[in-house]
């Protein structure tokens, strides 16, 4: 640990949206801090599935988003090393009935850049030979990938503290400074250090930080269960969901919501999702959402009926009430950044995110423009 | 101590063993001498009965097309096919 | 209605205490057979002699039996418990069908399993705990070998070597890690438990009968291709038996919200006041789960339980229990034996080395962080054999102590036993 306490950029939150706004801000020359109230990987990208997903979303700023981050996973790969478990998969998107309002979301999707291949009875059965006969039409997503969510932080902040990054663990930001509106640095649980930049990625506390800095960002959690089975030999061969996974991506609904979502991992373990609920950081289990997505798993693959049932865990993605994440300069204090609010898109979106936030910082010409994202859309008194 | 006759047959990996109603699949093996019961995921490393009371997990065979049972409690029923 | 899981002493003596109270009991258990570990047993048609000792196991079997307000409810698994507006819900699984148990008191008596160590060789077929060699003996018949090493430490060592002895296996090795001299540290439990020390003069008996010696102050510290060593020395055997006491199973008192405890040599219990209740009204606990202690103490408490029990005797009993904690203590000697290749998670094959990595170049600076890069503890057996072992090896590389909330959070599980998605699934559309 050096006993330099200045840096060009400080990034409070070790998840995978810090590791990759960290990482990207040391390849463009800033000498970073990361810190984080617990562990690396310790809130809602350690309860996340790994998904980076082009499929579930429907033509705007957050599918362009998602079309260039996917790209830079696996560019990230190139430079980290392949030691997160990426892979491009590819998503099945089945319906069980009328297929046209999937076949229609679809075409909009492909006339936005996504890669999207129509598939019938017999190819999707080919694709996915354990999938239930009852189903006869899919949407195959090549682009859609995978990774260890865990991992891939933990490595990009590998390669930061490599390039001359520093990283702190078990350390509590407790305030953030600034004058004349920007931002000068913070204090925090292991010391105080200075900078004209600061990058929020706490994700679900992220409001908690703007408060510490005296601005405001609605985020609110949303919770969710994943269901991990005992490791088996590959039966499932890309991320497979049912449509109603995107509708309820889309949705504003505080009740439980449950969609099928069901795909296996490198280490033979089979993830089954996925369900919203907004109550609040309430962690408690919930014994009919096991049930549920349990149910809705082995409708789609019968043969899961016989495979145990390992574990299950939550985790609260964070999200902001139009459902667009929060990536860009405060409105009201510059220097200080927010990259959160991201809610189950988190892990897919965090490389492009970070782009994003890394560009503008440098001055440099984005690869799309911001402004949806703009925190100050939420700001009052925002130009 | 006398033991009753093993009246009940199963096959693991193919061969046949005999076991004596009440015995397990993992007792039945040890007691004709076979106990590598599989080899791990990874490493291929072979395991054998580790705690014998279904704690540790190591003696999982497939039962009857179904995975990842203990075969230390698993009592043997006739006809059963057990696999690595 | 009382519902008691666990079919060993403590839940035993608590069935036949609330029923001889006149209160309807239903008694879950994941066996076939009554006795929970410690009095394992073959099929009654066998025509097994008893051992002396069994007398006392055998009639609280006849009690249960014979009792109309005990049901029995054998070869159930517990796999989810939920409180709801003071009833407690049990989610059972029997014969692949769920049922729902509902009761206003439920006593926790879920025993405990053998606590193992890692050492070069400790996953190979032939090493096993000493409560394996043990069930195979007392519950099938089987004997695991033909040469046997026992060692680790603790009296559990002694019943096993001499069963297995009298079945004809040759124990080439008894290793027990800790010296004799330590019974001065437990002079006042030897004293209140006089039985105990017949007990332990019965079993030094036995041993020099059958040709056995005691070899202390050492213990295995590799297996390889037939081969144990003990230090320099080598010797030939088929099977190693080695154990370090015992870990109580803690899932469904976590699941439960119950308050958990760290004890002073690193053991999780159950907190649970004089009448053995836990901090959650209604939920009791009795038997190894509240603190290793042997049949003895685990009767007393699951009659005190069950609302009518001696404490004077449960009192004596702690006594001796609490002394062995210092007779037969674990050294964490056992960390600086391991080397990088040695597996540290059975299940999903972690070795120190991969630990070492995680805290060295993923910066895990905790047990938690370094499970969660590694999946040690993710596996089949969620942790039970290693959770403690991996958090213990961090702390060391890390100069740190394992913080209580750690050992905690490794003994909770948010599943108490496993179910199969199918079987989650059909609850539904069950009322329960």
């Amino acid at each position: 640990m050096s006993a330099n306490t200045n840096f060009d950029a400080i990034v409070i939150g070790a998840g995978i949206v810090g590791a990759s706004s960290a990482l990207a801000l040391t390849n463009a020359g800033l000498r970073v801090l990361v810190l984080d109230r617990g562990a690396v990987a310790s809130g809602t990208t350690g309860a996340g599935e790994g998904n980076i997903l082009v499929s579930d979303k429907e033509p705007g700023p957050e599918l362009t988003l998602a079309l260039r981050s996917r790209d830079l996973w696996f560019e990230l790969r190139e430079d980290v090393g392949d030691s997160f478990e990426l892979e491009a998969k590819g998503g099945v998107v089945v319906s069980r009935g009328d297929d046209r309002q999937l076949k229609e979301f679809a075409e909009k999707q492909r006339f936005a850049g996504v890669d999207v291949r129509v598939v019938g009875d017999e190819e999707l059965h080919e694709l996915e030979p354990h999938l239930t006969p009852e189903v006869h039409s899919g949407i195959l997503y090549p682009q859609d990938a995978q990774c260890q969510p865990m991992l891939a932080a933990a490595q990009f902040l590998r390669i930061v503290r490599q390039r001359g990054g520093e990283i702190r663990t078990s350390a509590n930001v407790t305030n953030i400074f600034s004058a004349m509106g920007k931002v000068t640095g913070i204090e925090t649980s292991v010391g105080k250090f200075s900078t004209p930049i600061v990058v929020n990625a706490t994700g679900t506390w992220a409001g908690d930080i703007a408060k510490l800095a005296g601005t405001f960002l609605p985020i609110a959690p949303r919770k969710g269960f994943i269901l991990v089975t005992a490791p088996m030999p590959q039966i499932i061969n890309h991320k497979v969901y049912d449509s109603d996974y995107v509708a309820n991506v889309a949705s504003g609904e505080a009740d439980l919501q449950t969609s099928t979502v069901v795909e296996g991992t490198r280490s033979g373990t089979i993830l089954i999702g996925a369900s919203r609920e907004r109550i609040g950081f309430d962690g408690s289990m919930n014994i009919d959402v096991l049930r549920r997505l349990a149910a809705q798993a082995t409708s789609l693959f019968p043969i899961l009926r016989d495979v145990q049932l390992l574990r299950a865990y939550r985790g609260f993605r964070p999200y902001a009430p139009d459902h667009l994440p929060v990536i860009g300069e405060d409105s009201l204090i510059s220097g200080l950044w927010h990259s959160a609010g991201h809610e189950g898109a988190g892990i897919g979106l965090a490389p492009g995110s970070a782009r994003l936030i890394a560009d503008q910082i440098i001055g440099a010409e984005p690869f799309m423009d911001p402004t949806p994202f703009s925190p100050g859309r939420f700001q009052a008194g925002a130009a | 101590m006398i033991q009753p006759n093993k009246s009940l047959t199963f096959t693991f990996n193919g061969e046949s063993f005999g076991a004596i109603p009440g015995q397990t699949i993992a007792a039945a093996l040890l007691q004709a001498g076979r106990s590598t019961l599989r080899t791990t995921r990874f490493n291929d490393e072979p395991r054998s009965i580790f705690c014998g009371i279904g704690i540790c997990w190591d003696c999982v065979v497939t039962v009857n097309g179904v995975s990842n049972q203990r075969s230390c409690l698993i009592e043997v029923s006739d006809g059963m096919v057990v696999k690595s | 209605m009382i519902a008691i899981i666990g079919a060993g002493p403590a839940g035993l003596a608590a069935a036949v205490t609330a029923a001889k109270k006149g209160e309807k009991v239903i008694l879950i258990d994941s066996s076939t057979r009554l006795g929970g570990q410690y009095w394992r047993h073959l099929p009654s048609n066998w025509n097994q002699k008893r051992l002396p000792y069994f007398a006392e196991a055998q009639e609280l079997f006849d009690q249960v039996l014979s009792s109309p307000l005990i049901t029995w409810y054998s070869n159930a698994h517990v796999w989810q418990a939920e409180k709801k507006n003071k009833i407690f819900y049990l989610y059972v699984l029997k014969n692949g069908v769920e049922e729902v148990i509902t009761a206003k008191k439920v006593i926790l008596a879920t025993g405990a399993y053998d606590r193992t160590l890692p050492f070069p060789g400790w996953t190979s077929p032939g090493v096993m705990t000493p409560g394996a060699a043990q069930a195979m003996l007392k519950t099938h018949g089987v004997l695991v070998g033909k040469k046997i090493v026992i060692a680790g430490t603790g009296p559990f060592l002694l019943p096993v070597a001499t069963g297995l002895a009298s079945a004809g296996a040759e124990i080439v090795a008894l290793l027990e890690a800790n010296k004799p001299w330590r019974w001065i540290l437990n002079v006042h439990g030897l004293l209140l438990n006089p039985s105990k020390i017949r007990e332990g003069i019965y079993y030094l008996k036995k041993l020099r009968s059958l040709g056995i010696s005691i070899q202390y102050g050492s213990t295995v510290t590799s297996f390889e291709a037939g081969i144990a060593k003990i230090g320099e020395k080598k010797i030939s055997c088929d099977v190693v038996a080695v154990g370090w006491g015992f870990v109580p199973e803690l899932s469904l008192a976590g699941i439960l919200g119950a308050k958990l405890k760290v004890e002073k040599d690193g053991t999780v219990v159950i907190d649970v006041n004089q009448n053995q209740e836990t901090s959650i009204q209604g939920l009791f606990a009795a038997g190894e789960s509240t603190g290793i202690g042997g049949s003895v103490l685990a009767i007393a408490e699951g009659e005190i339980a069950a609302g009518k029990g001696n404490r004077l005797t449960r009192w004596r009993a702690q006594v001796f229990a609490k002394g062995l904690q210092r007779v037969y203590p674990v050294s964490s000697r056992w960390l600086s034996s391991l080397n990088s290749e040695v597996t540290l998670c059975r299940c999903e094959e972690v070795r120190v080395s991969d630990i070492h990595s995680a805290i060295v170049e993923l910066g895990a600076q905790d047990g938690r962080s370094a499970k969660l890069l590694t999946r040690a503890g993710m596996g089949l057996c969620q942790g039970r054999v290693c959770g403690r072992n991996v958090s213990e090896v961090v702390a060391s590389q890390l100069s740190r102590e394992v913080p209580d909330q750690e050992r905690i959070a490794s003994a909770s599980r948010p599943l108490a036993g496993p179910i199969s998605l199918g079987e989650l699934g059909d609850g539904l559309g069950k009322k329960f």
